[in-house]
């Protein structure tokens, strides 16, 4: 167990500079999720804290130790890649011991912890088979297995999951958070889904450009967004975005009459965007917004209503008994404390 | 599953069977030249399918009769027909220059595919443009150069040089092989606590294996039919079987017979070998190609 903490963390490819003045602390014992779409650095942060990237400027900190120049192999870390880089010519239970086997561990120490941590993933069954015999879930759990039994001050999780299928994803995500508080160790995993963010996280890093977005737990990120960028990437469905103005003390669009939101800091004239969130929204005879319905997307437990707004679409989720027909006129409406405003032109949150 | 019409189907297979017949028909008559009385080989027509076989040649050649070897025999017209020791020659020159080169060019195509260091790529096309020189530009300036420095007429000389002569095939080829190989599974291992070496040597090289066979199974053949650097580089110490099998032309003509026993005998080390390396040469073959 460790902490890590990134110092004014600079990243350049030749004369391309990836990542300026990066900073971040993660606690001891907490899972960070670096989130972020692809090219925004996450995967380059990760790969730099496994020692598999050079720091071109900055320094990185394990458990207060400066780590900018030491090896992969003396940094104590544990990773799993993406494509979970198993070793296709060793049968499993070879995988998981292998970094015991470089630290020349007695033989049966070796055997003791491989069968320690095959049980605790459920491998125990197939500790002599082949990666190639076995299913992408369980190619996984090998992975898993061979960053457990390391004891690793920090495990880095690279995109995982991307290679599973949905109900498989669900399935990991749940096991790879079982795992981390059971064994507390301190977790950076990266992902560009965010739900796997949202599920897992005790913090997340929202990164943009090789920058640093937002850093909070999953419900500052959902319920307090720093900026635009923030809010459109956290939530399914997306935020709605409206712009507007600042027009005698309430928000003002093409067909949308709002309330300013508590302690807000616009000022009158401003240009402005509100976010709202489709789940902070309810339908009903009477509201602010009014809008024709375009179509209704049934996910089982609700709906997500379609509303046309002026030309925009805008999405309401409602109880999945709520009756919708197509083009017929609705009303929406949304409590002042949920709106979500932000300044145009920065993006910044108001 | 493609579907296909029966009768392409059959017109496929009959085309098949032509093309296979083209390439093995010329192995077919060499192998039954081997075992043919001299008189019988130029036969009008010729006995393609009935003969009466012989082992007459392989006797003369081999100096083995009723199962014990002879002395050298110098046979009339001056040709020395006894190549034993020839067939050993070619033996002990393609399997040393296969293994080293093998070697060395898995190390450096490791290197190359793996460490970044400035003009990476410039070295990789300079490896290539060695192969590009023909080798009767190199054969005589290498002459006087083993002359000089006493690798003459040596094993060790002719193995060298086809070493060097198969480095950049090697090289080329096993950098293609771990260029495959994704680079997260060293990074792996070596988060895993493994030195660059370890990696290289329980991880990668294990990998690597079908490709390593394909490419020394191309080294193996480039040394076993190599003519030109033997016959400029040697004189009486060794002779490979490309070399000698020009021994058969005397001025009293052409022992066809004996040469194709010779050819027929030379196929066998280069099969066994093929046969070893088989199971990884196919992996080796198709490495790549489809995903894992």
């Amino acid at each position: 167990m460790a902490t890590v903490a990134y110092r004014n963390i600079v990243k350049s490819y030749g004369a391309v500079r990836v990542m300026e003045d990066l900073s971040l602390d993660i606690a001891d014992g907490e899972f960070a999720v670096l989130l972020g779409p692809s090219g925004c650095g996450k995967t380059t942060l990760l790969r730099m804290t496994a020692g598999l990237e050079t720091v071109t400027g900055g320094d990185l900190l394990i458990d207060g130790a400066r780590m900018n120049e030491v090896h992969p192999r003396d940094r104590d870390i544990a990773m799993v890649f993406q494509n979970y880089a198993l070793y296709p010519t060793m049968p499993v239970w070879e995988n998981i011991g292998f970094s015991l086997e470089v630290r020349k561990l007695p033989k049966a120490e070796i055997r003791k912890k491989v069968e320690a941590a095959a049980a605790v993933l459920n491998l125990t069954d197939y500790l002599d088979r082949y990666p190639r015999e076995l299913s992408g879930g369980q190619r996984q759990r090998v992975a898993m297995g061979r960053a457990m039994v390391r004891e690793a001050k920090v495990f880095l999780f690279d995109e995982p999951l991307s290679n599973l299928d949905a109900k498989l994803r669900a399935q990991m995500r749940m096991e790879i958070r079982q795992l981390h508080d059971r064994l507390e160790t301190t977790t950076i995993y990266v992902t560009h889904d965010q739900i796997e963010a949202m599920t897992m996280a005790d913090k997340i890093v929202l990164m943009k450009g090789g920058r640093i977005e937002q850093v909070g737990t999953p419900d500052d990120l959902f319920d307090a967004p720093a900026s635009l960028y923030a809010a459109d990437f956290i939530g399914t469905p997306a935020i709605n975005l409206i712009e507007g103005a600042v027009v005698d003390g309430a928000f003002k669009s093409a067909g949308i009459h709002l309330p300013l939101p508590p302690g807000t800091a616009a000022t009158a004239g401003q240009r402005v965007t509100a976010g709202l969130r489709p789940s902070d929204m309810t339908l009903g005879a009477a509201g602010s917004i009014t809008g024709r319905v375009v179509l209704a997307e049934k996910t089982g437990v609700e709906q997500n209503v379609h509303l046309d707004i002026g030309g925009a679409d805008f999405v309401v989720t409602a109880p999945r008994d709520v009756s919708v027909r197509p083009d017929e006129t609705v009303q929406a409406d949304i409590p002042p404390q949920k709106i979500h405003l932000f300044d145009s032109a920065s993006g910044a949150r108001l | 599953m493609i579907v296909e019409s029966a009768s392409r189907r059959r017109v496929r297979t009959v085309l098949a069977v032509a093309v296979v017949a083209l390439f093995v028909f010329p192995l077919y008559y060499w192998t039954t030249t081997a075992f043919k009385d001299a008189r019988e080989i130029f036969n009008i027509p010729p006995n393609v399918w009935t003969f009466d076989p012989t082992l007459k040649n392989f006797e003369e050649v081999f100096g083995i009769s009723l199962g014990f070897l002879r002395q050298q025999e110098v046979l009339p017209g001056g040709g020395n027909f006894y190549m034993a020791p020839r067939l050993w020659d070619s033996i002990v020159v393609a399997l040393g220059s296969t293994a080293l080169a093998i070697a060395i060019s898995v190390l450096a195509a490791y290197a190359l595919s793996r460490m970044d260091f400035r003009g990476r790529h410039a070295f990789v096309g300079w490896v290539l443009s060695t192969r590009m020189m023909p080798p009767v530009a190199v054969a005589i300036p290498m002459f006087f150069i083993y002359k000089d420095i006493g690798l003459m007429d040596s094993y060790l000389g002719i193995i060298l040089m086809h070493t060097l002569i198969n480095l950049p095939l090697g090289v080329l080829l096993l950098k293609s092989f771990f260029d495959d190989i994704p680079k997260e599974i060293d990074e792996s291992a070596l988060i895993d606590g493994a030195s660059r070496f370890l990696v290289f040597r329980r991880v990668i090289l294990p990998m690597a294996k079908g490709g390593i066979a394909a490419t020394a199974v191309l080294c193996f053949i480039f040394s076993w039919t190599e003519f030109i650097f033997v016959l400029t580089l040697t004189q009486t110490g060794l002779k490979t079987v490309p070399v000698v099998s020009s021994s058969f032309v005397t001025s009293t003509g052409t022992a066809w017979g004996n040469m194709a026993a010779l050819g027929v005998a030379a196929m066998v080390p280069a099969f066994l070998f093929i046969l070893l390396v088989q199971k990884q040469l196919v992996r080796g073959l198709t490495l790549g190609s489809l995903k894992q």
